[in-house]
Order: C-alpha cells, then structure tokens, then sequence
C-alpha cells in the first residue's frame, strides 16, 4: 500500500527544492527528467561547483544531485568539502554523488566528508527515487538529533540519539554511530571507546573499529589502537583513513619513520586529499626525506588546485624543499607558475618575498635579496602573517644579511605565539646556532616564552584562588602578546568562561571569549580541550538565555 | 602505478562501460509510441544495453578480484530496504513486460550486515537472468535461512539447466560467458560475506522456476 499523506514514510516530492550539479549539459537534462518522473519538480541546474556554491549561498536545498566528475575545476569531493567545511549545507539537506564506478565509496569512508549515498551511472528513476526516500526517512527520524547538534547542545544530541537506539530499531546503528562522535567531541573518549566496543561485539565492521581505535589513541592507549588499526586494515586494506590514524599514532609514539610510511600508503591509495599529501610532506621533511617531501608538496599544489585547503604555507613549504634539495631552477619554476595566485593577497606576496630573499641569499645577489627583505618587511608591517616556519624562514634570511634586530624580532613573535612547541623553538635556537649568535639566542627566547609564559601561569594562578578579575586580565594581556597561541587562547576562553560563571553576566566579555575561541579553533583544530570549552561556553549562554544565533 | 597489458584492459572497458551507461539513459528516454513494432525494439535496445554495463561493471569487479579479494564494507543495511531497491530496479528494466513482486518473511531482522552495493550488483544480475527467462513474473524475496539473511530471485521460467546446478553443486567454474560470468561473480560476492568464519554462500535451485539464492552469515 503506498504511503498516504498524513502517514509518517510520506514524502512530498513536489515539495522538494533540488539542485543538479553536472557538467554535461545532456546529462543535466537526463537527470532533470529522472527527477520529475518522481515528482521533482522545483530543479535548479548548474554546471560547476562555483555555480552550485553559488546556488547554495543564495538559497536552501533539500537535496543535491552531483556528478563526481564536474571537468575543469574543482570535483564533486572537493565541492562536498567545501559544503561541509564551511557549513554551506545543513545535516537535514541530502548529498548524494552521481559516479562511473564503484571504487569511489570505499576511498573516501570517513563520515565526515561522505555523501549521504552514491549512485553509479546509469542509474533508473524507480532506483534513485528508492534511496532518496530511505534517506530522506532516516533523516526525518534524527530530526531531533541534528537540532540539538546544530545548536551546539550535545549531551541533547546524545540523549536524542539514545531515543533512536531504543525506540527505532532501524536506525539503532546510524544512532551509535553519531553519537560515537558526539563523545569524541565532548572529550568523553572512555564513553566512546564503550559504545564501538559494543557495536564491534554485533559485527566487526571497519567504521566501529575505526572509531574503537581513535578512541583509544584519544587516551593515549597507543599500542592498542595499533593493535587494532592493523586489524582493520587486514579486513579492510582501502580504507584509506586508517592509515591517516595510525601515522597519528606513530607520531604520539615518536616514531616518524613509521608515520610517514602509513601516510605512504594512504596516499598510495587516494592521493587525491590535500590534508594527507601536506601531512605527508610535513613529516617528511621532518625525517630529512626531501625526495619524499618535494613529491608530496608538489602533489598538495596539483591536487588542490581549485581546493579551499590550499594556503600560501603550501607553496612556501615546496620552495624551501626545493632550495634545501638546491634545485634552484625549480623554486623559479614554481614561483612563476603560481605567480598571480600568490600575487593575490598579502599571505602569498609574503611566501614570495621570503623565498627570493632565500634564493637570492643563496645566489650571493645581496642587493636582490636585500629588496626582497624590504618587500617582506613591509608586508609584515602592513599585517601580513605567515606560519611560522615561513617566519623562520625570513628570520634566518634576515640574519645571513646582518639584518639581526629585525630578525629577532620576527623570532620573538614566532616564540611568543608557540611558546610550549619544543620543535619550532629548537629550529629557532639552531637559525641563532648556525649564525654564530647563540647567546643572542637563547636570550630572545627565554624573553619572548618568559612574557608570555609568566603572564599565562599567574593569570592560571590567580583564577585557581578565585581572583577572576585580574586572571582575566592578565590573560587577556598575554592574549595581545601572543594573538596565535592555542595554548593561550584556551586559557583565556577558559578564565573568562569562569568568570561569568561566578561573577555575573558581561556582554563585552562573553563576545571576546566567543572571537578568541573561534582563533584558537583555527590555530589548534580538532585540539582534545576545544570540545570541553565549547560546552562551557554553551552552559554559560544558557544560563544566561542567550540564543545563539543559527550558524551561518 | 605499472600500466601493462591488464591494466590497460581494465582501462578500456572502464570507458566502455561510461560510454554503455550514458547510451542507456540516452534509450531509456526514448519515449514510446504505442506501436509495437517501434516500441519492442527500443525495450529490447534498453534491455540489451543495460545488461552490457552490469556486465562490464562484474567483468572489471572479476578482473580485480583476481589481483586480490574482494572486500566488501560491511554495514548495517535493511533488508527490506534492498528488497524495494532492487524491485525499483527490476521494475525499471522490466517496464510493462513482466510483473514484479517482492515477498519479505517475518523473520527478515530490520538489520544486517552487508556490503550493500556488492550484494545489489549480484542481486541485479539474477534480475538480468531471470528477465531473459521468466514467463510473466519475478519474486524477490527476503527471509532467515539456518541463521543466514537469505535473499531470492524467483522465477517462473523452466528452471536452471541441469549441467549448471550440477557444476554449482560441485563448485566447480562456471563457463566464463554468459549466465555463467554473473554467477561467478554472484558466488565471488556471497563468498567474501564472512562472520566469525561463517561465509556466505549462493544457491541455485528450480522450484519449478530457477531460484537464486544469496545467503549472507
């Protein structure tokens, strides 16, 4: 009996707002007619991602159809990315991609980034028509779920999902495994590492190990999640983000060598993802395998031409191991092929002015290299910032010119925004080492971490006794010093979110603990501490009837 | 990445099956005139086409597999959910021509873990068979066989050939065209199903008509 109006498998198609992504304008219309055989009618049709983006921007849509292969630009992955990194699409919203084969899903298996499903051309009406309703339907009973996710209240999205594991049978396991992640983020690790325990005793299957064995490297149990990647990767050898775990857990465990091989081997499988290829080339050029890190930083540019995860730090990262690997002509190369992307904004004018002053150092053409020195200056003066391996990069180029004030200056600012990362001020001391200035050295570093570091722990102090007013203080202070500092921009948010808490309600206050935790979620993401401080931050709104503003 | 030979095989009937599926959809939307004579030969164009790409798609999964197993993602699926997919399938391939019903046990569980898209190429491709052969119906069924999701393809046709029951009795290969490529790979597909050492297994039989049987541990 087909479902009737008023029942609850009911689905108005005619309601549905779709937009079809596809760059063959015979395949739009084909899909065009698919979807109104089944009673979509309201259809918008583009041709390229910038179009969808676009598209989606402007309006809401119910439901996405896109090609994987959308010709020049950027693919359909990349647009789904996008969509989800920038919160383009909602959780109510279906994402189903359109494929030539059945290789794509089994890459591309973390939740996160995966399409509510695929289809595989050529594809019936009746076929499509039946998955979009099982979706739709399931997406229908975690209504309450994504609500409560959306508003960031996730012990309600928990308690939402924990309904559906009772109450619906048929979304029991979907339910876990949302709510898997969920514990992840609020940092209840032991929680989860129970819930993919109990889904593993049903069936061993690769996303609960997955989420067992992230679980148990979050508690630093890193053999055992070893343990456990290995096993995966037998029973499951493409999945290709268990590679992207284990090389995590090497790296906890200092094992370099190790890491890179497991990042090797995701890569051996989809190279096509930015994040990994720049992992790789980071820790590559870590273990001194220049080889290996031009070959990785040259693919992060290749693949991600039309990707939002490319930043001037990536052509920066290849032209330093080009100039280490003292192919001179190649950093030219690259300089001139991406010439007018880096041309296009203070970040890549500064990646461009410190490679030449570093090439032009190396050349011994001091009158170039002292121009490119002056163009970085001036860059920085007018705000632009690079990471910090950029910044010690212009240090060391300035010190080989003799321009030592200004280089210490841009390695205080570098130490002072990593005061607690032992690898970026020990290549700090070695720049200082190598320039015959050690004493100098180790002077500027113990002043820059020494601010900072004083002004962190008395402000710590000082909110442990109860004396939130002047810890906010201090540590605002320290936050002016080191504007980049995860460290202490957590401290910050977590002193002032202690202080509304006892004190009373501060507008001015609750807005700048919200704009310095946004900074730290760019400069640590996906740090274990950013979960906890968020549900403060939650707690707090509430408690004062604050009503965050809908995301976006 | 070496590009051999084999490779390059993979490589060609890769694009020929593209090719095959955007030549499809092209036949899928010709619209019918209500003459038989024009009529019969786009269904059996349709037909005939989508049958090469199942088939391309199966003979690329075979060439893989033979480098290495198959592996299928296991997830929770419902049963009842593939049931109707792949009733809309059959349904699409059959149009008016034969009709289609679905018949789901009580004892079919609301979940089970399976590689939904491997389970639905083979189910399809019973669907092919069963389409080339049946008189006026099909049955997809889902059920609980001695602790197996058993999932049927039912016809009314005469039934499976002797020689082919015989050589699935035996496990011996299957000739490696025709009916014989897909149930190769049907079997490939049941097999790589395992639970705790418990594989999955196909089964054919005729009850009169031929009965394809998945059985997933």
């Amino acid at each position: 009996m087909p479902p009737t109006p008023d029942s609850d498998d009911f689905i108005d198609y005619g309601s549905l707002r779709a937009l079809v992504v596809d760059d063959s304008p015979g395949m739009r219309n084909a899909l065009r007619l698919t979807l109104s055989n089944f009673g979509i009618t309201r259809i918008q049709m583009v041709a390229n991602a910038a179009e969808a983006i676009f598209q989606i921007k402007n309006r809401s849509y119910d439901f996405i159809l896109c090609d994987f292969n959308l010709g020049e630009g950027r693919d359909g992955q990349q647009l789904l990315e996008e969509l989800r990194h920038g919160n383009l699409i909602s959780l109510e919203s279906v994402f189903m991609m359109v494929t030539a084969e059945s290789h794509y899903e089994k890459v591309v298996a973390t939740a996160e980034l995966a399409p509510d499903d695929y289809m595989i051309k050529p594809f019936s009406a009746e076929l499509l028509c039946s998955r979009l309703t099982g979706i739709l339907l399931r997406k229908r009973a975690f209504r309450d779920v994504y609500w409560n996710f959306q508003e960031q209240d996730l012990n309600a999205a928990i308690a939402a999902c924990d309904t559906l594991i009772l109450g619906k049978p048929k979304y029991a396991v979907d339910a876990m495994r949302f709510k898997g992640e969920l514990l992840v983020a609020l940092g209840r690790f032991e929680d989860a590492e129970n819930l993919y325990r109990q889904v593993v005793s049903m069936r061993a299957i690769p996303w609960a190990r997955l989420g067992l064995a992230r679980s148990l490297h979050l508690q630093k149990k890193h053999d055992a999640a070893e343990e456990e990647l290995r096993d995966v990767l037998e029973q499951a050898p493409e999945m290709v983000v268990a590679y992207d775990l284990l090389s995590d857990v090497h790296l906890e465990k200092k094992d370099t060598v190790a890491a890179q091989e497991a990042l090797e081997k995701g890569v051996a499988i989809s190279g096509k993802t930015v994040r990994r290829q720049q992992k790789l080339g980071e820790i590559a050029y870590g273990n001194g395998d220049l080889d290996a890190a031009s070959a990785a930083f040259d693919n992060v540019l290749e693949k991600g031409r039309h990707s939002i995860f490319v930043t001037p730090a990536d052509f920066g990262n290849l032209c330093r191991v080009q100039l280490e690997q003292g192919d001179l002509e190649a950093v030219a190369d690259t300089l001139k092929k991406n010439k007018s992307t880096l041309q296009a904004n203070p970040e890549g004018q500064l990646v461009m002015a410190v490679t030449q002053s570093m090439v032009h150092t190396r050349t011994g053409n001091q009158q170039a290299a002292v121009k490119a020195l002056d163009m970085a200056a001036s860059l920085r003066a007018g705000g632009a910032r690079g990471d910090a391996q950029l910044m010690l990069d212009l240090a060391g180029a300035c010190m080989t010119n003799g321009r030592n004030e200004e280089a210490d200056a841009v390695v205080a600012e570098v130490a002072r925004n990593a005061h607690d990362s032992e690898a970026l001020l020990a290549k700090a001391k070695r720049l200082y080492d190598e320039a015959g200035r050690a004493d100098v050295g180790t002077g500027v570093l113990a002043t820059a971490t020494g601010d900072v570091r004083k002004l962190n722990n008395e402000g710590v102090v000082l909110a442990q006794r109860g004396d939130y007013k002047t810890a906010v203080e201090k540590l605002l202070t320290a936050c002016d010093e080191a504007p980049y500092n995860p460290r202490i921009l957590m401290n910050a948010v977590w002193v002032m979110l202690k202080y509304l808490d006892q004190v009373g309600m501060d507008e001015t206050m609750l807005e700048t603990a919200r704009t310095r935790l946004r900074e730290a979620e760019r400069q640590a993401p996906g740090h274990p501490r950013l979960g906890g401080l968020r549900l403060q931050m939650k707690d707090v709104e509430n408690r004062f009837g604050i009503q965050r503003k809908a995301a976006g | 990445m070496t590009f051999d030979g084999t490779d390059f095989y993979a490589a060609l009937i890769h694009e020929l099956k593209n090719d095959l599926g955007v030549l499809s959809m092209a036949l899928g939307g010709i619209p019918l005139r209500g003459e038989a004579a024009h009529d019969a030969a786009v269904d059996s164009a349709r037909l005939l086409c989508q049958g090469m790409v199942d088939r391309l798609h199966q003979a690329l999964l075979i060439y893989k597999a033979d480098h290495q197993p198959i592996h299928p993602v296991l997830d929770a699926c419902s049963p009842h959910d593939l049931v109707q997919a792949i009733a809309a399938s059959a349904h699409a391939l059959a149009r008016d021509r034969l009709h289609v019903e679905t018949a789901i046990a009580a004892d079919t569980p609301v979940l089970w873990f399976f590689d939904r898209e491997l389970v639905e190429m083979a189910l399809v491709n019973a669907i092919h068979n069963a389409l080339a052969h049946a008189r006026s119906s099909i049955r997809i069924e889902a059920g609980m066989d001695a602790g197996c999701l058993a999932l049927r393809v039912r016809d009314d046709s005469p039934g499976y050939p002797e020689s082919l029951l015989e050589s699935v009795a035996d496990g011996r290969p299957y000739a490696a065209t025709g009916t014989g490529l897909g149930l190769r790979f049907a079997r490939l597909i049941a097999h790589s199903h395992d639970n705790r050492g418990r594989r999955g297994e196909l089964r054919l039989g005729n009850d009169p008509g031929a009965v394809f049987s998945l059985l997933l541990p």
